[in-house]
């Protein structure tokens, strides 16, 4: 706290509140007058939040022009969360004392939708991201951001409360489009997402920088906005990259490129061509991995590792992103029955 | 300089046993709960009339959230996780097994569904004692519709306890998609309700809009228990209706009424008689003063409807009838709303009685047909 005093002359009403806690204590015990003591929140707030920014650019299009973001360096290094609200130019940044600088984007990454700016500064407040392993379902953890802009000029971000719920793998969409980002979320129950506050922290009651509060994503499970952080881990992984932009392997439908040809199972599905069918099975190819397995035709895919088949088109997905060599178990309705089967994915002949 | 973690130890605060309550409440029901995953169906179409805009919410068709009734395999859910009708579906336990699934009966009144696999020795929960259930009681909604390895949990309290006809408990956690026909839980883990959409027309996808609203409701274990049979038995429940248009008494009717029955009597007029209706299997006719159901007095439009909402097609009631200086007592078997034909003037008929009423109600989670 010391160092925001030294940096800036006192902010008046700040100054007189000051003195006139100092006061109190200086005097006669009393213990109505006493201040009550700082529960883990009001703590982990007054630690936190000069490290928390507020982050201001161009309109365009979808884009708010707002949002928060996070100090992660004495030199003025800010994690935020990725949109072109960063990209563009004119991104201006308001630090928790109310000094504005210019900012400008020197990492992004796309597949974790994060970004990582630089302003021109000294000795600031900073907080290191840490692992978020160790948070458990009913944990309280608190948000700090910028909800709707509504801190305004030098007022410091808004701080929200709520529990860990769960944690998952995000599928979600955002504005009709598949969002980019399909790793491991920490969604949370008592915050809610809503322009402004992506970028900001979300730190556990010992004050540690567990993740950073996602842009606003509908899951596709259930076509309603999911309230979730990027985990710590992910914030480390991305900053421990080279300062070149670079594309994690967090992005969906990406894999790794390898020499071992397109995936092949000897699966002919019915019905192609339509669109929503269910995946049935209309042929196996003699001798394919199907067949070994014991696939038959009329077999409804109903899951291919732990992932659901709802249709065609998201079985052919699916397969598609399976790698030649690997075993991978199905599970089909045949009749009233469910079966599980093992299959060893070859390569296309 | 550095800011963040306080090295010193500090003793347990509340949030820290909150969080350990929370975490075993969810532990102690979670093996009763299940997975619901569907292959096929669509979007509901939306309806010829006007509809309101809870219609418009798109379902997704990602996993739902079911709760094991018995150890046999009945399993209660939401009817709103069949809304798309889909062809297959199937549970998955928590410890993993999957298991066809056939759906035995839907409840669009409760917005509940009743499901059966084969199995047995299955896991169930403790339901709450009905007398332990208190506005203000945390609560605890559990569901697995994001997925994950543990059910997801949303804490709040219970807000109020008669809702809908006293069918229905509401709760300020938050409930949703990924949580209806999850269990609502107290912090002893022992379920309160069923947690259901419960808001509008009662149409399949009514009250889905309001998701995450802090309005959210849970349906009572003695009233899902009421309708449990029809359901087994392969009888869908749906909302019964008398085959009228109804609006407020005139002032010079009133008066008329006011002579033969207590000085607080009121009615509420038929305005138009379908003529396919179980109104006119009974001789309703336009003009007629229904001034009680059932024997209690009927206050105004919106009171009778409150209280026919949750009557199901196939029930009797009885209707006391203010014919002129004559009075009646018809007894009528409800119908659905398809078995219905007839209203002649609809929209005139429509706009005039009960235009008020519907502009007051139109955002509320409570809206109610205008027509019954």
């Amino acid at each position: 706290m010391t160092n925001r005093f030294a940096k800036n002359p006192p902010f008046f009403p700040r100054a007189v509140a000051a003195i006139a806690a100092g006061l109190l204590v200086a005097g006669p015990r009393n213990a109505s007058a006493d201040p009550a003591p700082a529960g883990a929140i009001c703590s982990v707030f007054e630690r936190s939040a000069g490290a928390v920014v507020k982050i201001y650019g161009p309109r365009a299009g979808r884009e708010h022009g707002y949002g928060t973001g996070v100090v992660v360096s004495s030199d003025g290094k800010i994690v935020t969360t990725l949109s072109l609200l960063v990209s563009m130019r004119g991104v201006q940044v308001v630090l928790d004392d109310g000094q504005r600088r210019n900012a400008r984007l020197v990492q992004s990454d796309e597949g974790r939708q994060l970004a990582l700016l630089q302003i021109d500064a000294q000795g600031l407040d900073y907080l290191t991201p840490g692992e978020s392993a160790h948070l458990q379902q009913g944990d309280t953890v608190v948000a700090i951001g910028n909800w709707f802009k509504i801190a305004e000029g030098d007022e410091r971000a808004s701080i929200n409360r709520g529990i860990l719920s769960l944690r998952t793998t995000l599928q979600a969409k955002r504005l009709a489009q598949e969002f980019v980002y399909a790793g491991p979320v920490l969604v949370y129950d008592g915050i809610t997402a809503n322009p402004g506050a992506s970028g900001g922290p979300l730190l556990d009651l010992d004050g540690r920088f567990v993740g950073l509060i996602g842009k606003i994503a509908e899951s596709v499970n259930t076509n309603t906005r999911i309230n979730y952080a990027i985990p710590g881990e992910e914030i480390i992984a991305f900053l421990g990259q080279t300062s070149q932009p670079e594309t994690s392997d967090r992005r969906r439908d990406e894999r790794p490129a390898t020499s071992h040809g397109k995936p092949y199972l000897g699966i002919k599905l019915a019905g192609l061509g339509y669109r929503h069918v269910s995946a049935f099975v209309e042929r196996v190819q003699p001798d394919s991995p199907a067949a070994e397995a014991g696939v038959r035709p009329d077999d409804l895919i109903l899951a291919i590792g732990n992932s659901r088949v709802s249709d065609a088109d998201e079985y052919q997905k699916l397969v598609a992103r399976l790698i030649p060599g690997e075993r991978v178990s199905f599970v089909v309705k045949r009749g009233e029955e469910l079966i599980a089967l093992e299959l060893e994915v070859a390569s296309k002949p | 300089m550095a800011v963040g973690p306080d090295a010193a130890p500090r003793d347990p605060t509340f949030e820290q046993s909150q969080a350990a309550v929370i975490r075993s409440a969810v532990e102690a029901v979670s093996p009763a709960i299940v997975s619901i995953e569907t292959v096929g169906g669509a979007q509901p179409l939306r309806e010829n009339s006007p509809a309101p805009i809870e219609e418009s919410f798109r379902l997704a068709d990602g996993p739902t959230t079911g709760l094991i009734l018995t150890p046999d395999g009945l399993i209660l859910t939401s009817s709103f996780n069949f809304a798309r009708d889909p062809t297959v579906i199937t549970v998955r336990l928590s410890d993993g097994r999957r298991f066809v699934a056939s759906l035995l009966g839907r409840d669009s009144i409760r917005r509940l569904a009743l499901l059966k696999i084969d199995a047995n020795d299955l896991p169930t929960a403790a339901w709450a004692k009905r007398s332990s259930i208190r506005p203000g009681r945390y609560a605890i909604a559990c569901g697995r519709g994001f997925g994950g390895s543990v059910p997801s949990a949303s804490l709040g309290i219970v807000s109020a306890l008669d809702r809908r006809n006293a069918i229905a408990l509401q709760t300020d956690a938050k409930t949703s998609p990924a949580n209806y026909g999850g269990p609502l839980i107290d912090i002893e883990g022992r379920v309160m309700g069923l947690i259901v959409p419960m808001a509008g027309a009662g149409s399949a996808l009514a009250g889905a809009a309001w998701y995450d609203s802090g309005i959210g409701f849970a349906l009572y274990k003695d009233k899902i228990d009421q309708v449990l049979d029809r359901l087994r038995g392969g009888r869908d429940i749906e909302p019964g209706k008398i085959g009228v248009i109804l609006a407020p008494l005139e002032p010079d009717m009133l008066e008329e009424v006011l002579g033969d029955f207590l000085p607080q009597a009121r009615g509420v007029r038929i305005v138009v008689v379908a003529r396919e209706s179980p109104a006119a299997d009974v001789g309703l006719r336009p003009e007629d003063v229904i001034t009680a159901i059932d024997g209690r007095p009927v206050g105004d439009v919106a009171d009778i409807q409150r209280r026919l909402s949750d009557r199901a097609a196939g029930e009797r009631i009885s209707l006391s009838i203010k014919r002129r200086w004559e009075k009646l007592e018809v007894h009528v078997t409800l119908a659905r709303v398809a078995e219905i034909r007839g209203f002649d003037e609809p929209a005139e008929a429509e706009a005039r009685p009960n235009e008020e009423e519907d502009e007051d109600n139109d955002e509320s989670p409570t809206t109610r047909p205008d027509s019954d």
